[in-house]
């Protein structure tokens, strides 16, 4: 019994993780309309940016977090700006984009290397310590405070979809780009900002992750295969079906090693990857609606 | 209201309209109607910035509008209904509408064009809270035009509104915009159902590879020619 709660207190740990990463990935695609890989990079670049203010440079800790997510945030639009921007005013096409998303992700993993070296650093806010117990599963305080900062802000993340002005005018770009256009809804600037909140959000799964693990290079390709695998099996381009199928992914890993050996964690997601990508590419929400193809009244 | 003088507009450099002359007067029903790539959408895009004007002036209400952006266009009265029934089909019809008024910095003033196009469509108000591709294909036209409505324009612009419609909601399409009209607003309409268009406009502009080849009023559903190539001879 308490070994199913624990595979089940790691498999949330690890989805709200990956639901971070999903959701704010899920959001740039569903406004751009292309696979923005190098939403990785966000993640990573956050991670190190935490651990140069705060281990490096002895930033105060929620200074360094606060810091951490504007960065992230002008980071995205750093890329939107300077590379997406820029090929779409070329009229490039999604694979076009999609090539320059992955040469971002390897380029921003050099310059980590460059920079901070191939040696894992670790972020020392917390001293380890003996996690609690919970009905026999050990849980430690920060992966407390990591799922519930992951549900808060994916709670918040829905809510500004739908309440708000700007959240409804991206669902409106990601819904009908054109049409949106003719109702004064400028698409640039609705692209721009799902960069700026999507990598926001990245930047908070960069500082969770940073406290959680250690911090190498390559950390923002590996979560941007789970966010992706996450965002796939929810139905890529809803922000909702990507949390719950970040959630699914957590859960299916943590679970798969009661079978499998621990080294095959990541083939479980890439496993499950495949599998949607071949069976149900929509992904779990991506229901094929009645109206769109109904003609006439 | 609406004058265009020797328009030449396009697409990637192509030059689809050659030099048109074209007016609306107040409170008008404009139809413009002639064969598939004639340059009848091209000309409501060119009045709504969607295209590329090489030459050629459009003014509105006296004021030269030919390079205004679109969100300042709605500013200065002028709506766009695009073709084929396009709303937002993921949003609820309440948030279709909220897009409409997108640039409509006034709270109040979204507030109350809401209500008074609630008002005018109350189905629209009893589904609000519904998705949009929940609707038939002639609500979501209906749908599309109240979403115009709520800007508060002084001049509609359709394209092909009765494209795929069901005979009866055509007809229920075509009433909405004499309704329109009769409050007061001013209406462009682009239709491939030439006699319907024809019927309900005050003018008519035929279009034939990008140059206007007739113009006229209601006269011009007796005329042979007009009959014979759009009405498919009857």
């Amino acid at each position: 019994m308490s070994l199913v709660l624990q595979l089940l207190m790691n498999g949330l740990i690890a989805g709200a993780i990956y639901a971070l990463v999903a959701s704010g990935f899920s959001l740039i695609y569903s406004t751009n309309k292309f696979v923005h890989f190098a939403h990785g990079s966000a993640v990573a670049v956050s991670a190190y940016f935490l651990y140069l203010l705060f281990s490096m440079f002895n930033f105060e800790f929620f200074l360094s977090v606060f810091l951490v997510i504007l960065f992230a945030g002008a980071f995205g639009l750093l890329m939107d700006k300077a590379v997406y921007s820029q090929l779409r005013k070329r009229k490039a096409s999604g694979l076009i984009l999609l090539i320059a998303s992955i040469a971002l992700l390897i380029l921003f993993e050099s310059l980590i290397l460059l920079f901070f070296g191939a040696d894992v650093k670790t972020i020392n806010l917390i001293k380890v310590e003996k996690g609690l117990e919970f009905f026999g599963a050990i849980i430690t305080p920060l992966q407390i405070v990591i799922i519930v900062t992951s549900i808060v802000l994916l709670a918040l993340l829905f809510v500004f979809m739908k309440r708000t002005k700007l959240g409804k005018a991206m669902r409106a770009v990601s819904d009908n780009k054109d049409v949106a256009e003719i109702m004064g809804i400028s698409s640039t600037k609705i692209f721009a900002w799902s960069f700026v909140i999507g990598s926001a959000v990245a930047g908070v799964a960069g500082i969770l992750i940073g406290l959680e693990q250690n911090l190498e290079p390559t950390m923002g390709t590996n979560l941007m295969i789970k966010g992706f695998t996450g965002a796939i099996i929810g139905g890529v381009g809803s922000v909702p079906g990507a949390i719950l199928g970040s959630f699914l992914l957590g859960l299916a890993e943590n679970f798969g090693i009661w079978f499998l050996p621990s080294g095959y964690k990541d083939a479980i997601a890439f496993v499950i990857l495949f599998i949607f990508l071949i069976f149900r590419p929509q992904g779990i929400l991506g229901i094929k609606k009645q109206g769109d193809k109904q003609a006439g009244a | 209201m609406l004058k265009i003088s020797k328009l030449h507009s396009g697409y990637n450099g192509n030059e689809i309209l050659h030099g048109i002359d074209f007016e609306v007067r107040p409170n008008e029903i404009v139809a413009i109607i002639g064969p598939n790539g004639s340059g009848k959408s091209t000309l409501l895009k060119s009045i709504f910035n969607l295209c590329e004007v090489h030459s050629g002036k459009i003014m509105f209400k006296d004021k030269d509008i030919t390079k205004l952006p679109t969100h300042d266009l709605i500013e200065e009265g002028i709506s766009f209904v695009p073709q084929g029934r396009q709303v937002f089909s993921d949003l609820s019809v309440r948030e279709n509408l909220e897009m409409g008024a997108y640039t409509i910095a006034d709270k109040e003033v979204v507030k109350r064009n809401m209500a008074e196009v609630l008002k005018k469509f109350p189905f629209l108000k009893e589904k609000q809270n519904d998705y949009a591709f929940s609707l038939s294909g002639g609500q979501q036209q209906l749908l599309a035009i109240a979403r115009a409505l709520i800007q508060d324009p002084e001049l509609i612009l359709f394209d092909e509104p009765s494209l795929g419609l069901s005979p009866k909601a055509m007809k229920e399409v075509f009433e909405k915009i004499q309704e329109i009209n009769k409050e007061g607003i001013s209406v462009i309409i682009v239709e491939q159902n030439a006699k319907q268009a024809v019927k309900i406009a005050n003018r008519t502009y035929v279009l034939e590879q990008g140059r206007i080849a007739l113009e006229g009023g209601k006269h011009l559903l007796h005329d042979k020619k007009v009959k014979n190539i759009y009405f498919g001879g009857e």
